[in-house]
């Protein structure tokens, strides 16, 4: 098969310093990121064309897992199931580099590395997740994270915000803000407060959670504010945008957070500031004023640098929410249009699906759904299709929706990840 | 080509002549989000890999129209007309059960 591919003739290693490492003669996709989209990005390409010289950069040797890690803090899971390796993905061909990009030249076509080596590539996928905007919240930085974690990133974040919630006294106050639009999983600050709630409920029932939000709406919402109203009555409580729920600073000191009305005092706090794609988007120059990705909606190709294709929470993707189903299954269409580019050919249009589970308590599950497809340079919801899980539940839906959930976490996992 | 024996896609299946992974039809990739490619322990999803094209086609049929009950896969299959649904199902019979 590879041999009736035309593949591009690289000469660029003329010119470059000495340090290219690439194998010569073969098409060379390098991949910045291991987590769902890029690690999925890579091992598909490596599967559709065994030929290809693939390189995944990741400097962790171990991936934690957001999707899930709410349940870690409500005591339903432990971190290390939270974490996965990346010897599928070598034993599938794709060679790691076990260290960070430190810079992408777009012109040159190459990828410089923190270990001193430089990658040239043919096509270049960034799946860099996201970084936060440090300093957009008054108060909140990397200092401040660890009297007032965010956990928006799994790992030691997640076990800290546990450890502060078993510390707490029966009777506390957690206090959780929620950015504005856009962040990583829209509806995992709802299910992390539900998931608190379940634990607070079992273990410190005197106590309360206020969500402070900067929006008057948000994923499954309905869902949601049901679930609390059935399972945790008088437990939650959600302060909207229109009622004063943005926080505009917070103090780290006192675990005190201002919004524009009224100043909390937590005896827990959780701060998911607001974010951006990952830092080297930006150096790549493929992260426009928003501190996101525009792309377009066939490949992904950056719409602002040729040759480098964008994936998952770090890329703007139309109707698409920013998940860890999203981003494997853009993964896919990706790397499917990458070898067809490769080959000089022209990638069909394609269509995705999202399908996000949420958890309100450990057996009551909740979904919303999409499919999507490129409609006037960007992916669109397809009307009529998609959307959330009915209000009135029939016979055992919502803990048939969490089986499901498990379900599909152990299966992502396993595409992903093997 | 085992797979040109099916009954009823014949012709499809020799317009997109040699299948590679690579011309799956548009929508097919996103499935093994749930439906695993290859076994998955503990998953109470369904795997849909080499099951037989006209069965996948009448339960998306079902789903789509409310026929058989559904948590989230009618919201998903009303994302496909026939002939793309048509064009999945026949994929994933092709691929190893």
């Amino acid at each position: 098969m590879a041999t009736r591919r035309h593949f591009l003739k690289i000469s660029a290693a003329a010119g470059l310093a000495p340090a290219v490492v690439s194998a010569q003669g073969k098409a060379r996709v390098v991949v910045i990121g291991g987590g769902f989209g890029g690690a999925t990005a890579a091992r598909t390409l490596k599967a559709l064309q065994p030929a290809l010289d693939v390189t995944l950069v990741e400097p962790s040797p171990v991936y934690t897992s957001c999707p899930f890690s709410n349940s870690v803090l409500a005591n339903l899971r432990e971190i290390d199931q939270q974490q996965f390796r990346y010897d599928g993905i070598k034993a599938a061909g794709v060679t790691i580099a076990e260290t960070s990009a430190t810079a992408v030249d777009a012109e040159a076509k190459t990828v410089a590395l923190a270990d001193g080596n430089r990658l040239a590539y043919d096509r270049l996928v960034m799946s860099p997740g996201i970084d936060f905007n440090w300093g957009a919240l008054p108060g909140y930085d990397e200092a401040a994270a660890e009297k007032m974690p965010h956990a928006w990133k799994a790992g030691a974040q997640t076990v800290l915000l546990r450890r502060q919630l078993q510390a707490m006294d029966d009777g506390g106050l957690v206090v959780l803000s929620a950015p504005a639009n856009p962040f990583r999983c829209p509806p995992g600050p709802y299910e992390r407060a539900s998931l608190i709630a379940y634990w607070l409920k079992i273990w410190k029932p005197k106590s309360k959670l206020l969500l402070l939000d900067s929006k008057d709406a948000f994923s499954k919402q309905r869902l949601f504010q049901n679930g609390w109203a059935e399972l945790y009555p008088g437990m939650i409580e959600w302060v909207p945008l229109s009622q004063g729920g943005k926080v505009t600073a917070v103090d780290p000191a006192t675990l005190t957070l201002t919004t524009e009305f009224a100043s909390h005092k937590a005896s827990v706090a959780n701060v998911i500031p607001p974010q951006k794609a990952g830092a080297i988007a930006a150096q790549a120059g493929v992260a426009d004023r928003t501190g996101w990705c525009p792309v377009e909606p066939v490949a992904f190709e950056s719409t602002l640098r040729p040759n480098i294709h964008v994936l998952g929470d770090a890329a703007i993707m139309g109707g698409m929410p920013k998940s860890a189903f999203a981003a494997n299954a853009q993964a896919k269409v990706c790397a499917s249009a990458i070898v067809k580019l490769l080959a000089g050919e022209k990638p069909q249009d394609p269509i995705l699906i999202n399908t996000c589970y949420s958890l309100v308590a450990a057996d009551y599950g909740i979904s919303i759904a999409g499919v999507y497809r490129p409609d006037k340079g960007r992916l669109t919801d397809i009307p009529g299709a998609g959307g959330t899980s009915p209000l009135e539940a029939v016979g055992g839906l919502r803990g048939q929706e969490a089986l499901y959930a498990s379900s599909w976490f152990r299966t992502i996992a396993a595409e992903t990840f093997g | 080509m085992h797979r040109a024996l099916l009954p009823g896609l014949t012709s499809m299946i020799l317009l997109a002549g040699p299948a590679t992974a690579a011309d799956a039809p548009p929508g097919a990739s996103s499935c093994t989000g749930c439906h695993a490619s290859k076994k998955v322990s503990d998953s109470v999803i369904p795997r849909i890999a080499g099951r037989k094209a006209p069965d996948i086609v009448t339960l998306m049929s079902d789903y789509r129209s409310g026929a058989w009950p559904s948590s989230v896969m009618g919201r998903i299959a009303k994302g496909f007309d026939d002939r793309q649904t048509e064009a999945i199902a026949a994929w994933f019979a092709a691929q190893p059960e």
